[in-house]
């Protein structure tokens, strides 16, 4: 178990599920949400490390859910299939880890994810 | 613009040059007309001068014969009076002076004595009876003896002439009764004047114009040029009367007429022919004007239909392009699904997965990952953005290109880089260039071979050219190798040289293909070149 909590937010369920067996067989919490709204939700809720997010999804985008993450804000992974250089602008504005075009190579997923969970661990923690 | 202008420049070179055929046509055909009609003018008016001068001439002879037509029937009255009258001269005498009006006339009667001519009669100006006649007036006497009627002539005597009458055997057989006058030279009081004033005038006392038989003469320019002669009878005889004008008697603007009919021709014969070439001018140039004004339609009819051409290949290419992006786009989640499902189902079988089941997952893997070059084509078909330019340097580009796609086995990669060649582009773009190209180059060479890159400077412009010794192509392939989705490949969709063209051309450069079929291909890409630090030579 690396203890790190990821939030997978996709409308996919073939994506969803996949990613959230790959991460748990790699020792992570995973929770998913289908959309923006409950992936909004969730961030507030519960206290995750890192977010991997679709950039298109019906109802809000994975962009502005970015730029309304909590306070402090896990490190947001975000992938697309679409050429939306606005929104992707938009993305690195609001700080995005890092914004990954799908298809990916899954090896390469999992190192990003381990390296966004270092960065939230190097972050300074605000314990209550 | 610069057309037209030429087009007038050229005109005005053709207007110098020389009449137009139609207005030398009119010109020579007025021309002639003018002359002819002068011509004709001047005939009518030297007939016209001839006319007159002939019934001048003949009022003057006739005139002239009136006077003298009284000195016959005297002459044979006198002879009569003379022969009748023997012995008793006063009555002859009496009678010869009424005849006699001047100083200078004579009148006498001869008659043969012997060897010569007595005269037995006389009064006025002549010798008195029984004085013989000079032998050179003799022969007057035997003409008129030998002749019936009066005949005339001019004697010498000493400084004096005389214009002498003779009518033979008036006054019985071998009789002459004459009559003369005498006259110092050629005088024109002999002459009619007065209503002929204007004429030139020469009498002569036979009927041809014979110097000797010259009685008198307006003039001293003898004989008379361009005169008329008019023959008269006097007595037995014929006189010439010959006439001439010094002043043309139609009047001298009937002299002038024929000039006048050339000049005012003349003017009239160059303004037609001014007025034919200017319109004949005009005509060509309008003509000239629409000829050029309907090649500049016709181009611009040209220029719209390759327009409108263009418009609809960019349609279609813009649907199709639209196409390519939807399905790329769609196929890119799925296709990280299945990527995901294989490293699920590869991790989780682990060690512990049999020899065929690995065999299966690496089968699943490299069709996904072809599946996702295909995705990447389309997607690169279909973005088809502007270049973002910048300094490219191109041997780095190749050496970096070739590295990301390393030759595969049996095939070598030789480098030809002029090094510091730099072009102005999109960096990922001429990257992506030079990838198709080279693995295109491999896969035409299946049994292996030599793939050639090389960069060198072309004048102004950079040339990138990759050759491989590979399958090579037929024309008909050759030809098609630049449109979408045309491929020969058995994977692939036919998007990676499609792709090339347009960011080459995008580039304002070229891509031109030798091949020969298995010999091997050559591809040149030829961009303008930002600068070369080229080396002093």
């Amino acid at each position: 178990m690396t203890g790190f909590a990821v939030l997978v937010v996709d409308d996919e369920p073939g994506m969803r599920d996949t990613l959230m067996a790959i991460l748990e067989l790699n020792g992570y919490g995973v929770s998913s949400a289908r959309d923006g709204e409950t992936a909004v939700a969730a961030v507030r809720e519960g206290a995750f490390d890192v977010v991997v997010m679709d950039v298109r999804m019906p109802g809000r985008d994975g962009v502005s859910v970015l730029e309304e993450m909590g306070d402090p804000p896990p490190q947001v992974i975000l992938m697309t299939a679409y050429a939306q250089e606005e929104r992707l602008r938009a993305a690195v504005k609001a700080n995005a880890f890092a914004i990954v075009h799908k298809p990916f190579d899954t090896r390469r997923m999992l190192s990003l994810i381990a390296d966004a969970s270092r960065a939230v661990q190097n972050l300074p923690q605000v314990t209550t | 613009v610069a057309e037209s202008t030429d087009h007038d420049r050229a005109h005005r070179r053709r207007v110098k040059l020389r009449l137009r055929l139609i207005s030398a046509v009119t010109l020579i055909v007025l021309g002639g007309a003018v002359v002819a009609s002068s011509l004709v003018v001047r005939n009518i008016i030297r007939d016209q001068e001839r006319v007159l001068l002939q019934e001048r001439a003949g009022e003057a002879a006739s005139v002239l014969g009136g006077a003298f037509a009284g000195v016959q029937d005297s002459l044979e009255l006198l002879g009569t009076l003379a022969a009748t009258d023997q012995g008793r001269a006063s009555t002859f005498a009496g009678a010869a002076r009424s005849v006699i009006t001047t100083s200078s006339e004579g009148v006498l009667v001869t008659a043969q004595h012997g060897s010569s001519m007595v005269v037995t009669a006389a009064a006025g100006n002549a010798p008195p009876a029984g004085q013989a006649i000079p032998a050179d007036q003799e022969l007057l006497a035997r003409r008129a003896l030998s002749t019936t009627g009066m005949v005339s002539g001019v004697l010498p005597d000493g400084s004096r002439r005389w214009l002498a009458f003779a009518v033979g055997n008036a006054a019985g057989p071998g009789t002459v009764v004459w009559e003369r006058a005498a006259f110092s030279a050629a005088a024109s009081a002999e002459l009619p004047t007065g209503p002929w004033g204007d004429l030139n005038l020469a009498l002569y006392l036979s009927s041809r114009p014979e110097p000797a038989a010259l009685l008198a003469a307006t003039t001293s320019k003898l004989p008379l040029a361009g005169g008329v002669s008019y023959p008269f009878t006097v007595g037995a005889e014929t006189w010439l009367l010959v006439a001439s004008s010094p002043t043309p008697l139609v009047g001298t603007l009937a002299g002038d007429t024929p000039w006048l009919v050339l000049g005012i021709g003349a003017v009239l014969a160059v303004l037609v022919t001014m007025v034919v070439e200017i319109q004949g001018r005009r005509r060509d140039y309008a003509a000239a004007l629409v000829e050029v004004r309907t090649a500049s339609l016709r181009r611009a009819v040209t220029d719209l239909e390759q327009a409108q051409a263009q418009l609809v290949r960019q349609e279609k290419m813009a649907a199709m392009g639209q196409l390519a992006s939807t399905v790329g786009h769609e196929l890119r989640n799925p296709l990280a699904v299945i990527m995901n499902v294989l490293y699920l189902l590869e991790t989780m079988a682990g060690a512990e997965a049999s020899e065929t089941m690995r065999r299966h997952l690496a089968t699943a893997r490299r069709e996904t990952s072809a599946a996702t070059l295909i995705v990447s084509d389309l997607l690169d078909y279909a973005a088809g953005r502007a270049p973002m330019s910048g300094p490219v340097h191109l041997a780095d580009l190749v050496t970096e290109a070739l590295s990301v796609v390393p030759p595969p086995a049996g095939v070598e990669v030789a480098t030809h880089l002029e090094p510091d060649m730099e072009i102005n582009a999109d960096r990922d773009q001429i990257r992506q260039v030079l990838l198709n190209l080279i693995t295109n180059g491999y896969d035409s060479m299946p049994d292996g071979g030599v793939l050639d890159v090389s960069v060198r400077s072309a004048g102004d412009s950079a040339q990138i050219t990759v050759t491989d010794t590979g399958l090579g192509m037929d024309e008909e392939t050759r030809s098609h190798i630049f449109t979408p989705f045309y491929t020969t490949k058995s994977r692939g969709i036919g998007l990676g040289l499609a792709v090339t063209k347009r960011v080459v051309e995008a580039h304002a450069g070229t891509i031109a293909v030798r091949s020969t079929p298995s010999v091997g291909t050559s591809f040149t890409v030829t961009v303008p070149a930002a600068r070369t630090v080229s080396v002093p030579q």
